[in-house]
């Protein structure tokens, strides 16, 4: 007769979590993903599409990357684009009128349409009121006329920002790929992040070449045409991209929101 | 568009430690800003085409980048002449215009600015390719890394650009698929129409390189990234005589610029 073997109560097996706090993330996201991102950036750089009337630069494809980047990396988005700006800007300058800095005006960009898509949205709030506040800090900010260049994209991003029914339809639609709003969600959400980076770009281009009203004035229709076509063309490549993502199963900034 | 491959040209400054290379590129960042007297711009111009010719980096990427700067360059220094607000007029075109802020007359200083603010801009668009074109990956990250910048935004930075060549190679193929459908608009004449066919190539391009990210998510984690140790380097790099003689340049350089400028030269 045998004796039954006694019971090992074995100790449950803690989950293994892969949080923002894990070595090879950063803020949630794998640190190779923002590589590659970064690389997409660099490449996407390199492609002019827009002249920039009376600046050293061209509207590159990287300006739709910008536009669609905190959507699919969540705030690491800042990161992602500030180490692909670094190198894009060594290598194909022509995409950078903000000269030297010209880096931050894309990690702007990634940065407040990141901490909306986190629903960070005090922080995304504070974030684009510094943006907006910068324009204002130029003494040529205040000639006739200049309080219209930060009003078409970024005052609709502050809005979107801090009115909570917009903002919680807007991620919601985003988050579902609801197959309606999802078009228009995307279009805010890419219109929040393209105001972020043009808006510092004005700012920065306007204290390095010391550019006037009669510069801006005349040009903003042609501003607005371009922001309009910038974002029309990044909601297009958000949506593909982020249903090609959801149905490839592969990684994005919003599988951390589910869990 | 500027191929990159990862093979860096051999010159004297290729030898140079990449620290000394990186904050002689931010002196001339910081010089071409500071200064708004075209002669002393023209004179960091100099510098920068010196460099470059000591680099052996070829001329016509110079060319390459300026054929998108050039008409631009014209309309910034149009804009200069005709509304800077200068001292000593030249010739009289009109009455004032008083609501676009125009004087009536073209002045000396509205001209030396706008030159000023054409080739500051050269300075800042030729300077900053020495650096990469220059600079072997592993050298580039060993610089950063140094100089004190987090180790994993050194990563993406280095694994970002030594990606480039495969990306390029993907969008070469996609835009060949998509040739093959009959879209000819990625190289055309057409802005819309070019930003159009963006759309159909960065889907499948973002999509295509995000499945590659795995495959360097694995490659990573098998060599333990992030492990909480010490972490040693392949390549050691110290300052030689060289890069000795060029910081003290480089500093002397931004100590005496920086001590002109307060001092009220190089500025209109």
């Amino acid at each position: 007769m045998t004796t039954p073997e006694p019971v090992v109560e074995l100790e449950p097996q803690k989950p293994i979590t892969r949080n923002w706090k894990s070595k090879g993330r950063i803020l949630g996201i794998p640190i190779s993903l923002m590589a590659i991102w970064a690389a997409l950036y660099i490449a996407s750089s390199a492609i002019p599409a827009l002249p920039v009337p009376g600046m050293a630069g061209m509207i590159t494809i990287n300006a739709i990357m910008t536009a669609i980047s905190g959507m699919i990396l969540g705030p690491a988005a800042a990161i992602a684009n500030a180490a692909g700006g670094i190198v894009a800007m060594m290598l194909f300058p022509y995409g950078f009128s903000a000269g030297p800095l010209g880096f931050l005006t894309v990690t702007m960009g990634g940065l407040v349409a990141g901490l909306l898509f986190a629903d960070k949205w005090v922080l995304a709030a504070i974030a684009e009121i510094l943006i907006i506040g910068s324009w204002f800090v130029n003494p040529k900010s205040w000639q006739p006329g200049m309080w219209l260049i930060p009003l078409p994209y970024s005052a609709i991003a502050l809005l979107v920002i801090i009115i909570p029914p917009v903002r919680k339809w807007m991620r919601t639609s985003i988050l579902t790929l609801h197959k309606v709003w999802m078009w228009p969600a995307v279009f805010l959400m890419c219109t929040v992040g393209h105001a972020a980076e043009f808006l510092t770009t004005n700012t920065m281009v306007n204290w390095m070449f010391n550019l006037s009203y009669q510069y801006w004035v005349p040009t903003m229709p042609y501003w607005v045409m371009v922001d309009t076509v910038v974002i029309a063309v990044s909601t297009a490549v958000g949506v593909g991209v982020l249903i090609g993502l959801r149905k490839a199963r592969l990684p994005q900034y919003a599988d951390n929101l589910e869990k | 568009m500027m191929n990159i491959s990862q093979s860096t040209l051999n010159s004297p400054l290729q030898k140079l430690d990449g620290r000394t290379k990186l904050i002689a590129l931010m002196v001339i960042f910081i010089l071409a800003l500071v200064f708004s007297n075209p002669f002393v711009v023209v004179g960091l111009l100099a510098l920068v085409l010196i460099t470059w010719w000591i680099a052996r980096i070829p001329w016509s990427l110079i060319k390459d980048i300026m054929q998108f700067f050039l008409v631009i360059a014209i309309i910034i220094l149009v804009v200069q002449v005709f509304f800077y607000p200068g001292k000593i007029n030249l010739f009289r075109i009109s009455d004032p215009i008083k609501f676009i802020g125009f004087s009536g007359y073209i002045t000396l200083d509205g001209i030396e600015f706008g030159i000023a603010m054409v080739l500051r801009l050269v300075v800042i668009m030729i300077v900053a390719p020495l650096m990469v074109l220059t600079t072997p990956l592993p050298d580039f990250m060993l610089a950063l890394v140094k100089l004190k910048v987090p180790y994993r935004f050194a990563f993406i930075m280095t694994t970002a650009l030594s990606l480039l060549p495969s990306i390029q190679t993907h969008s070469g193929i996609i835009q060949q698929a998509q040739l093959c459908r009959g879209v000819t608009d990625f190289e055309g004449k057409n802005a819309w129409l070019k930003i159009k066919a963006s759309a159909g190539l960065l889907v499948p391009l973002i999509l295509g390189t995000f499945r590659d990210s795995q495959t360097l998510d694995v490659a990573m984690s098998s060599r333990a990234f992030g492990a909480p140790v010490k972490r040693t380097f392949l390549l050691e790099s110290h300052f030689r005589a060289a890069d000795i003689i060029l910081l003290v340049f480089s500093f002397l350089l931004l100590a005496g610029g920086i001590y002109l400028r307060v001092r009220g030269f190089g500025i209109l």
